[in-house]
């Protein structure tokens, strides 16, 4: 569900692109975290601080701890307001706070911060970010730190997407149709198969998230009834059916035991008086008799 | 036997001075020692290492890779002195698997281990490993055994007197002394096997510090890092024979997790043409020289679906000796084909090495497909279901 992104801690990726944008999604999710008491981190580097606080009502902008980058990110006024030591710095300074209790990290763009700072970098830099719970000796699920990214997929090739995914925990990808915006969620769990969702929503002036049915007119995507299933008999690479020369090659071969016809026909008629015999079978403890185990999806 | 007791009651009577020497020896016949400095008699103290059995086709040292299905697949097991090269699954989830096999069946072997990676910490990596299938009458007829022990020593034997003074011999079965051993997924080691091995941690955020400028002609500075970590470990415990050991002989076994990922600071993942190219195959180059001069063997997990540059990829591949590929059916189309309905991917084994051989142990099975059970991790050939649905 879209309300239990920030459930799981780790990167969370919102990919967006230039028809279905993003930043009202990642104001919407802030503006949850601050509602819940979390303290929320914002590395603003594309949009100026006061066009990303409109909206906010005033006791959620009380919360929200602004760090820019869009007004002077390269530090040429020399003034004491501009972050020193550029992107990598403000980064790094966000690693190293201690204040104790859950953390909401949004950067407001990860593209941004692609375009300025080598790839391998910003991917450990994030790695450190998402990982600080487990540094503060134990990860309670209060503690976690989530760390927001926004990403416009249309800037980058597919190496640095690549490289991004397979680091975050929940990758967000933003599409739609008919004028509704929709979520295809990928929850990536450590160990366990990633599951993925679709969820519709829209976003209330106020950035508050309503989440729809579907767009009424749109029929769902069925797979077409009409393409053929895939046949598994094709391209393999052991022979199935035999020919009719190879079945007769087959029965004419001579069996390497004896079997005349008179002891074909003994075995073949059940003696008298022989009861039939049924075997019942319990599984034991030791037996792993099921595929699928509803108990998996258990996190115990 | 009989014959040595025959001997030892002889002397015995006639009170010769060999009695005396033989007071702590059942019989005359007294074995002599493997020559310190002697080198021919190397093979045979090789064939000790618990774990490891020399290959049945060219006597090459093997070791399990903790999946009885793949050592058979790989002709045996995986040579001591190469690497194992595992390309990830894209989601990573089948091929920590692999690894932790590895590095489990190196604990309950009684390898020393080396776990390396730059996304967790090897502390934890440890603490998630699949707990060994030790048969349960084992156990229990050791912890019998046990008990029994203090008491029947005292008992003397009526009939086979002569064997009183053997030594008693511990009819413990040894999970050390088989090759290859069946792990459940579902449960964790249990932490006293941990505690009892030996192992080294490399952790890359806690050995690198992140302010250092990297000169990008030469080799990544994580790289360089986790060779020297490896190097010095080498040679200060002794697997390149470098000091002469006194005690038994034993088997480094490397998990490097993740190589070539951008948290080892390699840049091969996300553009095509980067300038440190070669860092990674040099890295590869470098370690498997140290691993031939060395008792060790090592397993790497790389992302390959990521690098961007297809020729990185046919070198890495190269430069490793034994490659198996895992291609997961997670969001591909053969998803739905029905001829892999029941498995979770395939498995492709790319590469095996011929080790001072002229041919390669390549064998005849091509359709290899995984299965991840509950408990337990197999591979099967695609056609074992495909002919059971047919006939």
């Amino acid at each position: 569900m879209l309300e239990s992104l920030l459930a799981l801690g780790g990167l969370v990726l919102l990919r967006d692109s230039v028809e279905w944008e993003g930043r009202s999604l990642l104001k919407a999710l802030i503006k949850k975290s601050a509602l819940c008491g979390e303290q929320v981190h914002i590395l603003g580097c594309e949009v100026s601080e006061e066009e990303f606080r409109e909206g906010f009502d005033s006791n959620i902008n009380s919360r929200l701890v602004y760090h820019d980058l869009f007004r002077d990110p390269l530090n040429w006024s020399k003034t004491g307001e501009a972050l020193p030591g550029g992107p990598l710095e403000a980064l790094r300074a966000l690693c190293r706070r201690t204040d104790p209790g859950p953390v909401t990290i949004a950067l407001d763009s990860l593209s941004w911060l692609l375009l300025h700072l080598p790839c391998t970098t910003l991917c450990q830099t994030l790695h450190t970010l998402s990982r600080q719970d487990s540094c503060h000796g134990d990860s309670s699920p209060g503690e976690q730190v989530h760390v927001l990214g926004l990403l416009h997929e249309e800037l980058h090739g597919p190496g640095p997407l690549g490289a991004l995914s397979s680091l975050a925990q929940t990758e967000v990808t933003l599409s739609g149709a008919l004028g509704q915006a929709s979520a295809h969620i990928l929850y990536r769990r450590p160990q366990q198969r990633p599951s993925h969702q679709t969820q519709w929503f829209s976003i209330l002036p106020d950035f508050s998230l309503e989440l729809q049915r579907g767009p009424p007119l749109e029929s769902q995507p069925y797979p077409d009834p009409h393409t053929p299933s895939m046949d598994p008999t094709t391209h393999l690479t052991f022979n199935l059916r035999l020919s009719k020369k190879e079945r007769e090659a087959k029965d004419s071969l001579t069996l390497p035991f004896q079997f005349s016809s008179e002891k074909q026909q003994a075995l073949l008629c059940p003696g008298l008086g022989q009861p039939t015999s049924h075997i019942f079978y319990e599984p034991d403890a030791y037996d792993d008799l099921d595929q699928e185990d509803p108990d998996d999806d258990l996190d115990v | 036997m009989a014959a040595a007791a025959t001997c030892s009651t002889g002397t015995r009577s006639t009170g010769s001075m060999v009695v005396a020497a033989s007071r702590n020896n059942v019989t005359s016949f007294q074995r002599r020692g493997p020559r310190t400095s002697g080198t021919d008699s190397g093979c045979s103290r090789l064939v000790s290492i618990s774990g490891t059995r020399p290959s049945v086709r060219n006597g090459q040292l093997l070791v399990s890779t903790g999946l009885p299905a793949l050592d058979q697949l790989l002709g045996g097991g995986l040579a001591v002195g190469t690497v194992l090269l595992i390309e990830e699954d894209k989601y990573n989830i089948y091929s920590p698997l692999l690894f932790k096999y590895f590095l489990a069946e190196g604990i309950v072997t009684g390898h020393t281990l080396l776990v390396a990676s730059a996304k967790e910490d090897p502390a934890d990596i440890l603490q998630e490993l699949p707990a060994p299938l030790l048969d349960d009458n084992c156990k229990k007829e050791c912890d019998e055994d046990i008990c029994n022990h203090k008491t029947e020593s005292n008992v003397k034997m009526k009939i086979a007197w002569r064997y009183q003074l053997l030594p008693k011999i511990e009819a413990r079965p040894v999970s050390s002394s088989r090759f290859g051993h069946y792990y459940d997924v579902s449960k964790r080691i249990p932490q006293e096997l941990i505690e009892a091995s030996k192992w080294h941690g490399f952790f890359l955020p806690e050995k690198i510090s992140s302010t250092l400028n990297e000169d990008p002609c030469s080799l990544n500075h994580g790289y360089i890092k986790l060779l020297q970590f490896i190097q010095n470990i080498i040679y200060k415990e002794g697997f390149d024979g470098s000091n002469p050991q006194k005690k038994q002989k034993n088997i480094l076994r490397i998990g490097i997790q993740n190589l070539g990922s951008p948290l080892w600071g390699d840049d091969i993942c996300w553009t095509e043409n980067c300038d440190s190219n070669c860092s990674l195959t040099k890295f590869l180059y470098m370690l498997r020289g140290l691993l031939r001069t060395s008792l060790s063997a090592c397993i790497i997990t790389v992302p390959t679906h990521l690098i961007q540059n297809k020729a990185i990829i046919a070198r890495v591949t190269n430069l490793s000796d034994t490659v198996v590929g895992l291609e997961s059916f997670i969001g591909s189309e053969k998803e739905t084909n029905p001829l892999y309905k029941d498995y979770h991917g395939l498995i492709h084994i790319r590469q095996i090495p011929q080790l001072n051989n002229l041919i390669c142990d390549v064998s005849d099975v091509k359709d290899l497909a995984f299965k991840l059970k509950r408990k337990l991790f197999t591979i099967e050939g695609t056609w074992v279901q495909a002919l059971v649905r047919n006939y």
